[in-house]
């Protein structure tokens, strides 16, 4: 049956309210039934992007890490539907105090090349990501003063409490490569990946495809379910969904909320959709006039009708918000979640406090993409009611967050944020002092810094969330983002695939996913 | 002696003009190359860099240097086969114009016995039919294809030869060396979307010259000799359009590898096409320098084949 999802009046239809319903239920690790998995098959990806590397360590694409994660295991994994910690090569991990962090990495692991996966190899990888030049993820580390390993223990000795660190380790920062591997290839290791992971890297043609093939000694019970996977390389979305509905691929991920009537429309594939930390949202240059105004910035963001969004350009079926975590997610400061209720008279009422009777002229930065294109445009008829007169500078490609972070080009920036596995890491590097997507680079209100802080104090998720909660509302309050909408995890596949459960993080894992037939 | 021939003059001549064609056409591109906006160094270190990383890089790439400092030392690299590697991937550019060359090529190929086998029949027809219902219609039809958007009768293909009856594959392709029958079968459905054009090309100019020959006074008294017309049209006519027709497959070559920029994008080939695109996206000037390089020297020497064989066909052309 083919149920459009976008009616006229913009509301969700109940089919669409099932669907994501039913999505975030399995989401939570309750997997609808469909058959016992079976072994078997090699299961096609349609995959946007080509990898930027497949070292986890010297990537700088969020989207590497679908590719990523068959091949690498990470130190901690989490909860499909939480994000909350939970063993992966780490089987156990203490803070006997405040700034010691104890791993315990799980015995008998062998890397795909047969070398063995143990507290030394971790520690290798662990000093090579916080120390070579070419690492991208020295950031995350920042608080590691020093690593020692002892058989499978591995040691961590920290410059300041940080309980972030064991959902840092189930990122980039925590998948772990062979030490001989990264040795022998030098710079060749970006392309030749030898991990723990459930999928043996065979090959990787530019642009074209990544095949891999089952790791026989798995140490995981029951998997790998598939016996290969192979990235296809589509960068066109339509293109990756006519590859599935022509039976090509089996999979497409990172699909927009406008595929979603063409799926429905397709008789033999499916969806999936899910809630996800993927936030649309304006980043603001707070470093410099005008928008070092505390006033100015509330009132672009009382200046937004955030609703009327969602259902222009993402068919209703995003979750509006002013917020940088959605409401699925344990750390999100729910009372904040609709703090910026869409109000143009308020906006410029606060304009002209700010010394802006007559209105106000703001350059924003976004892509040249259609889709981009259409959210820009809605966002200047609606500041247009706030008195404020947003023009767009458009660029292509990954030019585009370089102008506005590096090169400071503009005033806001309109982009996604990915989300990180730990929410103090997002609020790190979205507000963090010198953080590279902090355009302004300086500490946007007082207190900031501080608040950011007592987020990686304690590991006790009382705590933690507490101390989010007031994090948060210095971010609200002082208007430091303008998050819009948490676009949903839309995926589309064949009919042979199954088991499939979308994340909360929104980057598909596959570990589950078995082929029927 | 060999000097004397007027062919290898003709290709000392041609062999000569592809220097300033080259460094003139890579120049403009590599200019345009840097006009684009933003700092390719921040590009290429991505999300997480420091500032320090976006410096090495700078001087790693020697983007530090002055513009000519460094259109002369790709240049330099370039006459002697080094296309200098990938800023993305590091790979060396040659070695990706060379996986990727014998897909594109498939699909003009392709797309060009296509044109010719569908545009000549039809040529012919409208031309000896002049005036005709059936040339109102076969003229009508190219009018229409040479209109028709490639990528839009593309996706029209797809929607129906593929998604609907499952004839073809919806995407993708296969290298020929390795499964021959699978590469051409991939690229039966772009290369009818990329051969619209050059039917409907083949089919005009083809009519138009063969018309004009038929209606000469020579033609003329080959009828008050008596031969009949499959005579005067095969052995006459045909002959003597031979040169309009290379001249219109010269320009369709070149005009099918620009077209096999957007085939391949709806198809999802990884050939020449896509690989430009995506790297002039991300701005990655050694792969888009080394693509316009390659494409510079096919149709020049695509240009100088259809110049020779003019001389075979016609041997005037070559004592002019």
């Amino acid at each position: 049956m083919n149920t459009p999802i976008f009616r006229s009046n913009g509301r969700i239809d109940r089919r669409t309210l099932l669907a994501l319903t039913g999505a975030a239920a399995m989401a939570g690790g309750e997997a609808m039934a469909q058959g016992t998995p079976k072994r078997g098959g090699t299961l096609r990806l349609s995959a946007q992007s080509n990898p930027s590397s497949l070292n986890p360590q010297t990537g700088n694409s969020g989207s590497d890490h679908v590719i990523l994660y068959p091949l690498y295991d990470t130190l901690v994994e989490w909860d499909y539907t939480t994000l909350q910690s939970k063993p992966g090569l780490a089987e156990k991990w203490v803070y006997p105090d405040p700034t010691t962090l104890v791993l315990t990495i799980r015995d008998g692991v062998m890397f795909h090349d047969g070398t063995k996966c143990d507290g030394e190899a971790v520690r290798y990888n662990l000093l090579r990501a916080k120390n070579d030049e070419r690492s991208n993820i020295k950031s995350d580390l920042a608080t590691v003063q020093d690593i020692t390993a002892s058989g499978q223990t591995v040691t961590l000795k920290l410059k300041a409490p940080d309980s972030a660190l064991p959902l840092i380790l189930s990122d980039r920062a925590g998948m772990i490569s062979s030490p001989r591997a990264m040795e022998e290839h030098g710079r060749d290791y970006d392309r030749r990946p030898v991990g723990t992971g459930a999928m043996k890297f065979v090959s990787w043609a530019d642009n074209e495809r990544v095949v891999m093939t089952k790791n026989e000694s798995y140490w995981k019970k029951d998997r790998p379910l598939q016996d290969g996977m192979v990235f296809q390389i589509i960068p066109e979305l339509p293109t990756g969904l006519r590859s599935v509905t022509a039976g090509q691929n089996d999979f497409v991920y990172f699909l927009v909320p406008q595929q979603k009537a063409l799926i429905d429309r397709a008789r033999n594939i499916s969806s999936s959709l899910g809630p996800t930390l993927w936030c649309i949202q304006m980043y603001i240059n707070y470093g410099r006039p005008p928008l070092d105004n505390v006033k100015v910035r509330q009132a672009l963001n009382f200046a937004i009708d955030r609703e009327e969004f969602n259902r222009a350009c993402f068919g209703g079926i995003g979750e509006p918000t002013s917020v940088v975590l959605p409401r699925a997610h344990w750390a999100c400061a729910q009372e904040y979640a609709n703090h910026f209720t869409y109000d143009p008279d308020r906006a410029r009422r606060l304009l002209a406090e700010a010394g802006h009777p007559n209105g106000l002229d703001i350059v924003g930065i976004g892509y040249a993409e259609q889709l981009a294109v259409q959210q820009q445009e809605v966002l200047i008829e609606q500041m247009r009611r706030g008195g404020i007169r947003l023009s767009w500078q458009r660029f292509t490609g990954p030019p585009t967050p370089t102008a506005f972070l590096a090169e400071k080009k503009g005033d806001i920036f309109l982009a996604a944020w990915t989300g990180r596995p730990d929410p103090s890491l997002t609020y790190q590097l979205l507000f963090g002092v010198g953080s590279y997507f902090n355009a302004g680079r300086g500490e946007g209100a007082p207190g900031l810094t501080e608040a950011l802080l007592a987020t990686r104090t304690s590991d006790d998720i009382a705590v933690r969330k507490e101390a989010f909660r007031e994090l948060e509302k210095i971010v609200t309050e002082n208007a430091l983002v303008m998050p819009l909408v948490f676009r949903p995890e839309l995926n589309a596949f064949g009919p042979k695939v199954k088991g499939y459960r979308a994340n909360l993080l929104g980057k598909p894992k596959f570990e589950d996913v078995w082929l029927e037939g | 002696m060999l000097a004397n021939s007027p062919r290898l003059r003709l290709v000392g001549r041609r062999l000569v003009q592809i220097i300033p064609v080259i460094v003139l056409a890579t120049f403009v591109v590599f200019g345009l190359l840097k006009l684009v906006p933003g700092d390719l160094a921040a590009t290429l270190a991505g999300e997480y860099a420091t500032e320090e990383r976006v410096a090495q890089i700078r001087a790693e790439y020697g983007l530090n240097d002055p513009f000519l400092v460094q259109y002369g030392r790709w240049l330099l690299n370039a006459v002697q086969l080094d296309l200098s590697r990938s800023f993305q991937s590091n790979e060396p550019v040659l070695d990706q114009i060379l996986h990727r060359f014998p897909t594109t090529m498939l699909l003009v190929v392709g797309a060009l016995l296509i044109s010719l086998t569908v545009g000549i029949p039809l040529g012919i027809l409208a031309a000896t039919r002049a005036g005709s219902r059936l040339d109102m219609v076969v003229t009508s039809i190219s009018s229409f294809g040479v209109a028709l958007p490639n990528f839009w009768l593309a996706m029209i293909l797809v929607a129906t030869l593929s998604l609907s009856w499952g004839w073809f594959p919806a995407t993708g392709a296969v290298r020929f060396a390795s499964d021959p029958q699978g590469a051409i079968w991939h690229a039966v459905l772009p290369s009818i979307a990329l051969a619209a054009g050059g039917i409907a090309e083949v089919v005009r100019q083809l009519r138009s010259a063969l018309i004009e020959i038929l209606s000469s006074q020579y033609v003329r008294t080959l009828y008050a000799k008596g031969l009949s017309p499959a005579a005067i049209l095969w052995k006459h006519g045909l002959k003597n359009v031979a040169v309009t027709l290379l001249t219109v497959i010269g320009l369709l070559i070149s005009r099918l590898l620009g077209g096999a920029v957007v085939i391949e994008a709806v198809f999802a080939i990884p050939g020449m096409g896509s690989m430009v695109v995506r790297a002039a996206i991300v701005k990655d000037f050694p792969v888009v320098q080394g693509v316009v390089f390659t494409m510079v020297i096919l149709v020049i020497a695509i240009n100088m084949v259809i110049d020779l064989l003019y001389t075979v066909v016609d041997p005037r052309v070559a004592l002019k």
